[in-house]
């Protein structure tokens, strides 16, 4: 992107509202529209090739939602949340989004919004928005699906179809559907994030979805392991034995 | 009115017990039996409070009020009846000759047993006073409620229609504006029509079917600007169906439902599927849309399914009937209210 350029990229599902932005965009000299995107997929898929300067995200989205999509694409887009529901606007800015705009918005309040995704590029803050949108997420409600992102594909894995989950360094891969996924995300982390009465941190390295387990094995070495309802062994450290046996 | 009613009570007791047949004198039997009566009739009030703590009605506990009542009546008249001794003994000595005291000596046990007995009659007097008023208060009741139902459900009526549909429409007219005029204005009308209608149709009590689907389809054409060809609809009605009564709006949650958690929710879309066929004496409303499964869920059902089972409960009763299936892929819900039609 040559300097003083924003290259932008709108994700919205309705095609008006996509051609609303387009229109009021093409008033501004210094904004390219790299992608205009009708679902969360192609927007993180459009992230991941053009790397673009802003991101003019909707909400509701079939699929994933604007923050979903946010979580996937981490820090580089900055982004202005356009939507018609003024419900998400204390966590869009939990988020660090620049702007929140309401529909249907005027030409003047869209360039309002420029502006300040100018001035953020300027000072080009670094945030870690992966993080944010995680901490953002509504506290009491466990998720309900991983979300997993591949260069450009997404993978969504609802939490109920996850077998297994284990630690690689700052890495989790999610063992789910016969394949193994790699998220940017500490074992902790996720751990915190799912359902306690489902997944147990059975060992420093794995997370066990309680439904997989078959039996417990006690091997020689006085040492446990969990057998899961496909054959797969894994081991149970004292604390875990202690934390699963307190849910059984 | 209390105490009129015991003046012949009064006349009856001095007239009865007073022995003027027996050579007694009219003004002895008067003078003694209808002040007593009088008393008496202050004395019974106390009746109140018994009818009061122990209430006669259905699962209450009756041989236990009944009791009471025993001991009560038998209590009230003994008091009675010594204060009866009390005031023939005044009248005596304020009257020679009066002969009262015989009098009362004599008919001291009959006495007793009308003291009981008029005592009871007060205590059912009074049961059926409370009973009325009862019946009053829960007729009052009754009143308000379905006054309030009523406006509950007119609050609701207009409630359904989600303002975040108006929002995104506007946004919709906002577009086509410069690129498309005529749409614009086409939407504008189409959104007018719809308002219009809801508010018209809203303030009636039934609406034809035809009428339900018509709104309920314009709804639709207007999320279809919106969402293009992601939104497809179909209706088929049976014949005869058309002319079937249904409360105005009743499918208005289906439909917003159909696309705020259905359609919206897939990438490529889908059809919504609205129909109708007319049984013997039922009407089969079905209202079906692909949906996504995996969708984000909210905890709770919505309001909009939520409002609807309400509203067939409180309308039709039993009559009235709510499916709700979701398998593979496919959301239906079923309305089963009975058929009617306008005479």
């Amino acid at each position: 992107m040559s300097e003083g350029r924003l290259s932008v990229v709108i994700v919205d599902d309705e095609a008006p509202a996509r051609m609303l932005l387009r229109e009021f965009l093409t008033a501004h000299e210094d904004i390219d529209i790299v992608a205009e995107c009708a679902n969360g997929f192609e927007a993180v898929k459009a992230v991941a090739e053009r790397q673009p300067d802003l991101l003019l995200l909707d909400v509701q989205m079939p699929k994933l939602d604007g923050f979903e999509v946010l979580e996937l694409v981490g820090n580089g887009p900055t982004v202005i949340f356009v939507t018609a529901y003024d419900n998400y606007a204390i966590r869009a800015f939990d988020v660090h989004a620049v702007d929140y705009l309401l529909k249907p918005f005027s030409a003047e309040r869209l360039g309002e919004a420029l502006g300040r995704a100018r001035t953020r590029r300027q000072t080009r803050e670094k945030l870690p928005v992966a993080d944010l949108v995680a901490s953002s997420r509504p506290r009491k409600a466990p998720i309900a699906r991983i979300l997993i992102r591949d260069r450009g594909d997404v993978h969504v894995i609802p939490i109920d179809k996850i077998d297994y989950i284990e630690s690689q360094d700052d890495y989790a891969a999610v063992k789910a559907l016969g394949k193994s996924y790699l998220k940017e995300q500490t074992l902790a982390d996720l751990e915190t994030l799912l359902d306690p009465a489902r997944f147990v941190r059975i060992h420093r390295r794995f997370i066990l979805n309680v439904a997989r387990l078959s039996r417990i094995e006690l091997s020689v070495t006085d040492s446990r392991a969990a057998i899961l309802t496909d054959g797969t062994e894994l081991p149970i450290s004292k604390t875990g034995y202690a934390r699963l046996r307190e849910l059984l | 009115m209390y105490f009129a009613g015991w003046i012949p009570i009064g006349l009856f007791v001095a007239g009865g017990l007073g022995q003027v047949g027996q050579g007694r004198s009219v003004t002895t039997a008067a003078a003694f039996f209808l002040p007593l009566t009088f008393v008496y009739a202050f004395v019974c009030l106390s009746a109140w409070y018994v009818c009061r703590v122990f209430p006669m009605e259905a699962g209450g506990r009756i041989p236990r009020a009944v009791a009471v009542h025993l001991v009560a009546a038998a209590t009230t008249s003994a008091v009675w009846v010594s204060l009866a001794e009390g005031w023939a003994a005044a009248l005596d000595a304020l009257f020679p000759g009066f002969d009262a005291r015989a009098l009362h000596a004599e008919q001291r046990s009959l006495l007793f047993v009308v003291g009981v007995l008029l005592f009871w009659l007060v205590a059912v007097f009074l049961y059926l006073l409370i009973a009325f008023q009862a019946s009053r208060e829960a007729e009052t009741r009754a009143l308000e409620l379905s006054l309030l139902a009523r406006e509950a459900e007119l609050r609701a009526l207009r409630a359904q229609i989600d303002p975040h549909f108006l929002f995104n429409s506007l946004n919709s007219i906002s577009a086509l504006t410069s690129s498309d005029a005529a749409a614009a204005r086409q939407m504008c009308l189409l959104l007018a029509e719809f308002l219009r209608a809801t508010l018209r149709l809203g303030a009636t009590e039934r609406i034809t079917l035809s009428d339900e689907l018509d709104l309920a389809e314009r709804f639709l054409s207007i999320e279809h600007v919106r969402l293009g060809s992601r939104l497809l609809v179909l209706r088929e009605v049976d014949p005869g169906s058309d002319e079937c009564l249904v409360p105005p709006l009743l499918l208005q949650p289906l439909v917003e439902n159909a696309v705020v958690h259905g359609i919206s929710h897939l990438l490529e879309g889908g059809t919504v599927r609205m129909s109708a066929s007319r049984g013997a004496s039922t009407l089969t409303i079905a209202m079906e849309n692909p949906c996504d499964p995996d969708r984000p869920r909210r905890p709770t059902p919505g309001i909009g399914l939520d409002l609807l089972r309400k509203r067939v409960a409180t309308q039709f009763g039993d009559a009235g009937d709510v499916r709700v299936d979701e398998a593979s892929g496919r959301f239906r819900v079923e309305v089963r209210i009975p058929a009617v039609t306008a005479a």
